[in-house]
């Protein structure tokens, strides 16, 4: 497997606070890949970093063979990342279809992509001329991962997918993650480690804006220590 | 429920001016102040609606925006009474910009070179500094006071000879020395920025150079065959075109304004304030500067509402075009019905844009999260420019047809904006019926409380009619916002209140 996303040793700032020190993430195609870390180790930076939002100063970030560090968010989008934040980010003020509409990168995507979609989010076909304001927690959430499933994109960013959510629907997610890796690359942070370890393939583990270690999740699983020290989470 | 409160909420209120005016005033006075109160609404819509735009999707508060309105009514006023100014000077902005093309096209290749180094600033600096001197030539002693000083041209009618034109050697001199400096200017700030090339179709912009450039001469060339052109043309069509031609002059303004001052401060609001106060001052003193300090009368406007008699009803007026319409026996100004028209037809037309094209949905996201949108693979700096100058475009627009209401004057800009930037807050800040709502209660109270001064209030029952000071109808517009920002604290559709 050769690495869609390499990102080298990028330093971020976010005003003057020094964030990023040193993250490197490598995301082999048709993987899961994980990034851990405690909250507040830069996870979200990092996945900003990679948008382009929040621009490392320092740094190399490869996606497909090419260098996308410096460019801007919409560009680098449409080389083909689709971005799934944190808290959602749905427009609440556009109803369910305009907010799958609006990611279309040329006309007729959401077309070719609404039965895939539907398949996975059976929720938002009846859902779908309601303004997502009205949409409960989880119908968000699913909507924000459809959103990004629109283009034809290679890699997704999904952050913290889980917040916030029941256990019930958690586990809704994870299956619904785990029939998306067949389609596209993922790298996933959540604070719920027990599902990224039993859905993710590698893993990248951060601490304090700089990298720990990464390599193969089955072998992280294998060092209870570790994941103790850096995630405080007992396997 | 909840999505329709704040309609309910704002239609109470307007239906409770509305029915206190009726009940106080009688049918015929009643609907005579409700038609002043919705002209004054039109105006107000369409300064707000850019005001709103701008500020909901990029949150700047755009205090330049009363001086496009301004600047808007004199092109327009300029354009329909004294083409002449604008023929002498255009040609002159078409070099300059076509010299910052050439520098923009120029920097491709010295950027790539990079042969200072270090010294690019002081190349920089350097450059920018005979840009300027080329620019100071190019502009030294334009003949511009006998260019303006002009009487509103009754239609059909000449402009005095004794206004003095260049000769046509000097104005290519100056032609030059623009173009120049204009490539010095634009290399300079690209220099010193460093900025990133955007990639161009090359073969598009040196046509678009050349075009600039042949433009510039053609009408220098035509002038006096374009002016009398434009003064032989039917006066409805040569006020139609001063709109047209105040619009695009808005709408480059505001393109101009977001990328070159308000784009390099996203993110740093107070910047951003002082930048556009900064460019409300010197746009008023641009504007003293070009056509004086003293305001100028209203002209009569187009002959589709100039016709001195008074037509019974809509209907006739529509074979009549008489200055005045009857309306529940009451004559009321046919031009004013018209600005109504035009403020009710261009909050339509953008509620079909933002409702219904994809831009408008790009627009109505953007509102709430222009990161998220961006992030979609959207350029949304560019959207950010449109919506720039599309609110510039509508500030002119309004400027251009309340020219021959209010007529122009150096301190329309700042009175307009006013007004505006509290009907946006009433109507709740970045929201756009909000502000049309907005536009509507502050026009009927400004138009109540003008009443209430010039002809007094009686209640049934009232022996003497209760006068207000003059002071009262201005606060009127303060009381109105200070009631509703008490019940709402963001306004009627504010999000949080």
């Amino acid at each position: 497997m050769s690495a869609l996303l390499e990102v080298h040793n990028i330093h971020t700032y976010i005003g003057q606070f020094h964030i990023l020190q040193g993250v490197s993430v490598t995301v082999p195609e048709g993987s899961i890949t994980a990034l851990l870390g405690r909250n507040g180790a830069g996870k979200t930076t990092t996945l900003k970093s990679i948008m382009g939002l929040t621009p490392p100063q320092k740094g190399k970030i490869v996606f497909a063979g090419k260098e996308i560090q410096g460019l801007r968010p919409y560009e680098i989008a449409s080389l083909g990342i689709g971005y799934v934040p944190e808290h959602r980010a749905i427009f609440t003020n556009l109803t369910v279809e305009e907010n799958l509409r609006i990611a279309e990168r040329r006309k007729g995507d959401l077309k070719r992509k609404a039965d895939f979609i539907f398949s996975l989010f059976p929720d938002l076909k009846r859902l779908y001329k309601l303004p997502a304001g009205n949409l409960s927690g989880g119908q968000q959430q699913m909507l924000a991962i459809a959103r990004a499933l629109v283009p034809d994109n290679r890699l997704l960013l999904i952050d913290e997918p889980s917040e916030g959510l029941a256990p019930l629907l958690v586990r809704e997610l994870m299956s619904a993650i785990r029939q998306l890796s067949s389609e596209v690359t993922i790298l996933l942070v959540d604070q719920n480690f027990q599902m990224t370890s039993s859905l993710a393939t590698h893993y990248s583990l951060i601490d304090d804006g700089r990298l720990v270690c990464s390599g193969l999740m089955s072998d992280l699983l294998k060092e209870p220590e570790t994941i103790r020290r850096y995630l405080g989470a007992v396997v | 429920m909840k999505a329709y409160r704040e309609a309910l909420v704002s239609l109470l209120i307007i239906l409770g001016i509305v029915v206190v005016v009726y009940w106080s005033f009688g049918v015929s006075k009643a609907t005579a102040i409700l038609l002043s109160g919705l002209t004054l609404a039109s105006l107000y819509f369409l300064l707000g609606a850019g005001l709103s735009l701008i500020f909901g999707l990029m949150d700047v508060l755009n205090f330049a925006h009363g001086t496009i309105f301004m600047i808007g009514a004199y092109i327009g006023y300029t354009f329909f009474g004294n083409p002449r100014l604008i023929l002498n000077t255009l040609p002159l902005f078409l070099t300059l910009s076509a010299g910052v093309m050439v520098g923009n096209l120029f920097y491709r290749w010295v950027g790539q070179q990079n042969f200072l180094g270090k010294q690019n600033r002081l190349l920089a600096l350097f450059l920018g500094l005979i840009g300027c001197i080329s620019l100071w030539w190019g502009l030294k002693r334009f003949p511009l006071r006998p260019l303006v000083a002009f009487e509103p041209t009754t239609p059909g009618g000449a402009i005095p000879t004794a206004l003095a034109q260049e000769p046509l050697p000097n104005m290519v001199v100056r032609l030059v020395w623009m173009a120049l400096s204009g490539l010095l200017l634009s290399l300079a700030i690209r220099l010193w920025s460093k900025g990133r090339e955007r990639p161009v179709i090359l073969h598009y912009y040196a046509s678009a150079i050349v075009g600039l450039i042949f433009t510039a001469f053609l009408i220098l060339l035509g002038r006096n065959v374009l002016e009398k052109f434009f003064l032989g043309l039917p006066v409805d069509l040569r006020f139609t075109l001063a709109m047209v031609a105040a619009i695009a002059v808005g709408a480059v303004l505001g393109a101009l304004i977001e990328s070159y001052f308000i784009r390099p401060f996203y993110g740093r609001p107070i910047a951003q304030i002082v930048l556009t106060l900064g460019l409300m001052f010197a746009g008023g003193e641009l504007v003293k500067f070009i056509w004086g300090k003293e305001g100028r009368a209203p002209i009569s406007g187009p002959s589709l509402f100039a016709a001195s008699c008074i037509s019974p009803n809509i209907f006739a007026w529509f074979r009549e075009h008489c200055s005045s319409i009857y309306i529940f026996g009451r004559a009321f100004p046919s031009y004013r019905l018209f600005i109504i028209f035009i403020g009710l037809f261009m909050f339509v037309a953008i509620t079909l844009l933002l409702r219904y094209t994809r831009l408008g949905m790009i627009i109505r996201a953007g509102v709430q999260d222009s990161e998220m949108v961006e992030a979609l693979g959207i350029n949304v700096r560019r959207v950010f420019t449109f919506v720039f100058a599309l609110g510039s475009a509508l500030a002119a627009l309004g400027g251009v047809v309340a020219a021959p209401f209010v007529g122009v004057y150096p301190d329309m800009g700042g009175i307009f904006q006013l007004q505006a930037f509290i009907a946006v807050v009433i109507g709740g800040m970045g929201n756009y019926v909000g502000t049309a709502v907005g536009s509507l209660i502050l026009g009927l109270a400004r138009a109540f409380g003008d009443t209430l001064v010039t002809t007094g209030f009686t209640l049934p029952g009232m022996a003497q009619a209760w006068k207000a000071s003059p002071a009262i109808a201005r606060a009127s517009i303060v009381l109105v916002m200070a009631l509703v920002l008490l019940v709402r604290p963001a306004g009627i559709f504010g999000k949080k209140g």
